[in-house]
């Protein structure tokens, strides 16, 4: 079966077989995590670094992360797919782990520093994931 | 700035994607340039009565300016959904990093 390009992660362009969506899940969720954890890393420079906010968002990333690798072990993607989609999973898992996780601080909004509103960035940033589909294939 | 520098975070992430070769990117790097020379301009004209703060916005907002112009963007530009590469469904992840400003109120 021809293979098509759906993807570029971590500088590897990655193929799928026409109409493989279990693989295509991973793949798009990993596509996703590549934009969130950098938009995650930019917000460590800011005051979210201080706040609880962003450590409460990298623990969900992280959590999610390890789902995802579990749903991977278990689902029918190739071995060969599964090999390569594994090393990207802890890569991003080394990358959230490098970011703030205490969430005991107090949020910037409460110590009256971040004042964009009712929005938060890191919540923002998170949502970046929910676009992608296929959603979760049963497993 | 605050936005502008997760947005551009997230938007340098998307350029090591298929992204760099899809006009949703080659818009969103338009529409973050023209988002920067924006708020240069509006810091031109507010009465920030500190020169030192002002110094340092725009010493700020020039570097976000310059990181908007580097994003890598192909010369030659195709929706990558249209190409049938993107495959993310109706959603677009430069769109969506784009629309994290409208969290600032």
């Amino acid at each position: 079966m021809a293979k098509a390009r759906c993807g570029r992660i971590l500088g590897q362009d990655i193929y799928i077989e026409e109409g493989d969506t279990a693989t295509l899940y991973f793949i798009n969720n990993l596509r996703a995590y590549q934009v969130v954890l950098a938009a995650l890393k930019a917000l460590d420079q800011d005051i979210c670094h201080d706040g609880c906010s962003l450590p409460s968002t990298v623990n969900k990333v992280i959590k999610r992360l390890g789902k995802l690798k579990n749903d991977l072990e278990a689902s029918d993607v190739s071995a060969e797919k599964k090999e390569s989609l594994f090393s990207k999973i802890d890569t991003f898992l080394a990358d959230a782990n490098g970011l703030p996780q205490d969430t005991s601080k107090t949020c910037r909004k409460s110590a009256g520093e971040c004042i964009i509103g009712s929005g938060c960035f890191a919540a923002g940033a998170l949502g970046l994931i929910d676009i992608t589909e296929p959603k979760s294939p049963k497993i | 700035m605050r936005g502008l520098n997760i947005v551009l975070g997230a938007l340098g992430a998307a350029t090591g994607e298929i992204c760099k070769n899809c006009i949703g990117l080659e818009g969103a790097k338009t529409k973050v340039g023209k988002m920067v020379k924006k708020l240069g301009m509006d810091l031109e004209t507010t009465s920030i009565c500190c020169e030192k703060t002002k110094a340092d916005f725009k010493a700020r907002i020039d570097s976000f300016s310059k990181a908007a112009e580097e994003l890598k963007v192909a010369e030659e530009c195709e929706c990558q959904k249209t190409a049938g590469s993107c495959k993310i469904g109706e959603g677009c992840f430069v769109n969506a990093a784009v629309d994290l400003m409208k969290l600032i109120q």
